[in-house]
C-alpha cells in the first residue's frame, strides 16, 4: 500500500491504454463502415450522364442538350472467335470491321475501344450478340434540336463534351459546371426569329445563287443578339461536313468591304459636324476625279442632287464630296469614337480584327466615305450602327438574354441620331431601299451594294456584296436587322441585276413582316389596309 | 454476484451485437433499395431529357411550316397581327351622368358571306 508502481508495472498499464485505445478506434470504424456508410451500390446511381448544362433559347426552347449514350469497350482476351466477335460487333454498331479485327489481334491492349457514343438501339442490338467481356461506359452526346438553323452560332462540342465554336465554346465556363442538376444557360437568341431569319436568308440566297449569305437581329436597347444567321451553314448532328458545308461565321468572324451602308456614318459625321445641309444641292455629273483616280456612281445618276437624296439614292460621288469637308483626320477619328476600328467582343469567340489603311489620305477618305478600302465584321458594323439609331448611345452586342437597358456612353448627339433615323426612312420611302418597306412597321434603312476584291487586290468585275440596314419601327427604333448577300446574281425579275435594293432590300422587308408581329412590335397600318390583309 | 453480473454483461453485449447487425442489415437492404429508386428517377430524368429534346425537334419552327406548307396554309401575313391601339374607341359624346346605355362603342362589323372558303382563310392563317 502506498507503493509507487514499478516500472514493469507502469509500461504493463502503458501498453494496457494503448491496446484499449487501438480498439476503441477499430469499434468506431466498424461502426462506421456498418451504419454510417452504405454499400448497396449508390455510388452507380449518383452517376449521372449529364456533364453538360442545356443551352437554351430566350423562351426556353432546347438549343443543345447532352443526351445519354455509351461508350463500347471490349476485352478481346475473352472471346472465343475474335474474328466473328469483330464482324458482329462491326455491323451492330456500324464500326469498322478490319480496325476491330487488328485491334483484337494485338495483345498489347487488353481493352479495346468499339465504338462511342452508342444510341440505345445500337447498345440493344450489341447486347444481343450474347458476346463475353464487353463493357459499357455511360456517356453523353450533344444534341442540336435546331440543326442547321443556328449552326454557326450554336456552335459545336469535341467527342469528350469540350466547346470547340459558337456558344458551345463561348460559354464553356457555364456549360461545364460540376453540379449534378446544372441551370440551363439562357441565351438572347429567339429560336423563332432565327428560324424565320435563317428560312428567308436560304430562300433569297437560292434566288440570286450568292455564294454566301447572313443576316442579324439587334435589340438596339439590350444589346441582345435576336438571332444570327450564317450561310453555308453544317448539321452540327453530324461530324462531317458535306459538300460546300462550312463551319465559319461570316458575321463575327469575316470582315468585308460593305460599301453604301457605310454611308450611314459619313452623313452622321457630317449633321454632327454640321457640314452640311440636308436641302444642300451637290453636282454629281459623270465622275469625280481625285488626282489619278476618278470615283465613279454603281448606278446612273441625275446631273445635280440634294444631301438627302444623295444617301437616298446612295451617290458614291455625292458622299465622298460630303466626306471631303471634314477631311481624313476627323473621319478616321469619328471612325474610331463609334468603334469601327477595333473588333467587337462578344461572348462569341469569333470575331476579326477590322482592316483599314495605314495611309488615310484624300482618296482614302472619299472611298471610305462609301464603304469601299475599310472592311469590317457584319456584327462590328451593327454594333455601331446601333448606336446611330439607339439615341446615339454606346452599345456592346451580348448573347446572353437581359432585360435591363445596356445603352452606354453618347457617342452621338440624341438630336443627331433622330435626324438619321428620318434620313433612313427617307431611303425606304424614296430612295434604293424601297423594296424593303413594310406597311405599318415604318421601317427605316440602307442599302449597300459593294464591289467585292479579287486574290490579286483588284475588284472583281461585275460581283458584287449586297447588304441592307434596316431599323423598325423607325421613329423609336427596338431592333435592327442587317442582312447580307455575297456575290448574287441577277435574275430575270429583277432586269438581270443584283444591286442591294433588288436583292437584300426586299429580303430585309420580308423578314421584318415576319419578325415584327413575332417581337411585339405595334403595326400602325391604317384599319383599311388590315382589313385587306385579312381578305 | 459478480459472476452474475458478468452473465448480464455479456448477455446485454451479444443482445446488442445481434441488435446492431440487425439494424446494419435493415440499413444495407434500404440503401439497395434507395440506390434502385436513385437509379430509376436518374432513368427516368433522362427519359424525360430525351423526351423533351424529341419534342423541341418535333414542334421547332423548321417542322411546323414543312407540315403548314403540307396542309396547304401559307406565311400568315403581319398585317393581320394588329396592335391595341387600333381598337375602337368609345364614343366621343360625354355620358351626362347618364345611364350606360347611351355609351354607343360599335366594333366594325364584317357582313357574313355564305361563300365557301378555304379552311386558311377562315382560321385567319
Amino acid at each position: 500500500m502506498g507503493e509507487k508502481p514499478g516500472i514493469f508495472q507502469r509500461r504493463i498499464v502503458i501498453g494496457a491504454v494503448f491496446c484499449v485505445a487501438a480498439f476503441t478506434l477499430v469499434g468506431i470504424r466498424l461502426v462506421d463502415v456498418t451504419l454510417m456508410r452504405g454499400h448497396g451500390g449508390k455510388g452507380l446511381a449518383d452517376h449521372t450522364v449529364i456533364a453538360r448544362a442545356d443551352l437554351v433559347d430566350r423562351n426556353g426552347e432546347l438549343l443543345a442538350r447532352d443526351l445519354p449514350v455509351q461508350d463500347l469497350y471490349a476485352r478481346p482476351h475473352v472471346f472465343w472467335d475474335k474474328d466473328q466477335a469483330a464482324h458482329d460487333l462491326a455491323k451492330a454498331t456500324g464500326g469498322d470491321e478490319k480496325r476491330l479485327r487488328e485491334s483484337f489481334d494485338n495483345t498489347k491492349h487488353p481493352y479495346v475501344l468499339i465504338a462511342r457514343q452508342i444510341t440505345p438501339d445500337t447498345g440493344d442490338k450489341v447486347m444481343h450478340l450474347g458476346l463475353p467481356g464487353l463493357e459499357f461506359e455511360p456517356s453523353a452526346k450533344r444534341y442540336y434540336p435546331g440543326g442547321r438553323i443556328a449552326a454557326q452560332l450554336v456552335g459545336v462540342t469535341d467527342p469528350d463534351n469540350n466547346g470547340l465554336s459558337g456558344l458551345e465554346l463561348g460559354f464553356e465556363d457555364r456549360l461545364r459546371t460540376e453540379s449534378d442538376a446544372p441551370e440551363p444557360v439562357v441565351t438572347s437568341i429567339d429560336s423563332r426569329v432565327q428560324y424565320i431569319l435563317s428560312h428567308e436568308v436560304e430562300d433569297q440566297r437560292e434566288t440570286f445563287s450568292a455564294r454566301a449569305a447572313g443576316g442579324v437581329v439587334m435589340d438596339v436597347r439590350t444589346g441582345e443578339i435576336i438571332a444570327m444567321v450564317s450561310l453555308p451553314d453544317f448539321d452540327p448532328n453530324g461530324r462531317d461536313l458535306k459538300g460546300s458545308d462550312s463551319t465559319r461565321n461570316i458575321m463575327a468572324q469575316d470582315v468585308y468591304e460593305l460599301g453604301s451602308v457605310f454611308k450611314i456614318f459619313t452623313f452622321t459625321q457630317a449633321m454632327e459636324d454640321h457640314t452640311v445641309n440636308l436641302d444642300e444641292i451637290f453636282t454629281i455629273g459623270q465622275g469625280y476625279k481625285i488626282g489619278k483616280f476618278t470615283i465613279h456612281e454603281a448606278e446612273h445618276m441625275p446631273a445635280t442632287l440634294s444631301a438627302r437624296d444623295i444617301l437616298a439614292q446612295s451617290s458614291n460621288i455625292g458622299t465622298a464630296q460630303i466626306a471631303l469637308r471634314d477631311g481624313g483626320v476627323k473621319q478616321r477619328k469619328f471612325l474610331e469614337h463609334m468603334g469601327l476600328l477595333t473588333p467587337v467582343r462578344t461572348e462569341l469567340p469569333e470575331h476579326a480584327r477590322p482592316l483599314y489603311p495605314a495611309n488615310w489620305g484624300t482618296i482614302e477618305t472619299a472611298t471610305i466615305a462609301f464603304g469601299q478600302g475599310i472592311s469590317v465584321s457584319p456584327l462590328r458594323f451593327v454594333a455601331s450602327a446601333a448606336s446611330v439609331v439607339n439615341g446615339g448611345r454606346e452599345i456592346s452586342p451580348t448573347f446572353i438574354k437581359t432585360d435591363a437597358d445596356r445603352r452606354g456612353a453618347q457617342l452621338i448627339p440624341a438630336q443627331t441620331s433622330e435626324t438619321m433615323r428620318g434620313l433612313l426612312r427617307y431611303v425606304v420611302t424614296n430612295g434604293t431601299g424601297k423594296n424593303a418597306n413594310v406597311e405599318g412597321y415604318d421601317v427605316g434603312g440602307k442599302t449597300g451594294s459593294a464591289q467585292v476584291p479579287g486574290p490579286g487586290g483588284r475588284y472583281i468585275p461585275h460581283a458584287l456584296r449586297t447588304s441592307f440596314f434596316a431599323a423598325f419601327p423607325v421613329e423609336d427604333p427596338r431592333y435592327i436587322l442587317f442582312v447580307l448577300l455575297d456575290q448574287p446574281h441577277g435574275i430575270k425579275a429583277t432586269g438581270g441585276f443584283a444591286l442591294a435594293g433588288q436583292t437584300a432590300a426586299p429580303l430585309a422587308g420580308r423578314v421584318i413582316a415576319r419578325i415584327a408581329p413575332l417581337l411585339g412590335v405595334p403595326n400602325q397600318a391604317p384599319p383599311a389596309i388590315l382589313a385587306d390583309g385579312n381578305s | 454476484m459478480i459472476r452474475v453480473l458478468n452473465f448480464f454483461c455479456v448477455a446485454l453485449m451479444g443482445l446488442s451485437i445481434l441488435g446492431l447487425y440487425h439494424v446494419s442489415e435493415r440499413t444495407r437492404v434500404a440503401e439497395m433499395q434507395l440506390a434502385k429508386v436513385d437509379r430509376q428517377i436518374t432513368d427516368t430524368k433522362s427519359g424525360i431529357g430525351v423526351l423533351q429534346t424529341e419534342w423541341a425537334r418535333v414542334a421547332g419552327p423548321a417542322r411546323i411550316q414543312e407540315l403548314a406548307q403540307r396542309g396547304g396554309m401559307s406565311d400568315t401575313s403581319s398585317v393581320e397581327l394588329s396592335s391595341f391601339n387600333l381598337l375602337p374607341h368609345r364614343a366621343d359624346a360625354p355620358l351626362n351622368n347618364s345611364s350606360v346605355r347611351n355609351a354607343n362603342a360599335e366594333a366594325p362589323m364584317v357582313q357574313p358571306t355564305l361563300t365557301p372558303q378555304p379552311i386558311s382563310v377562315r382560321t385567319g392563317f
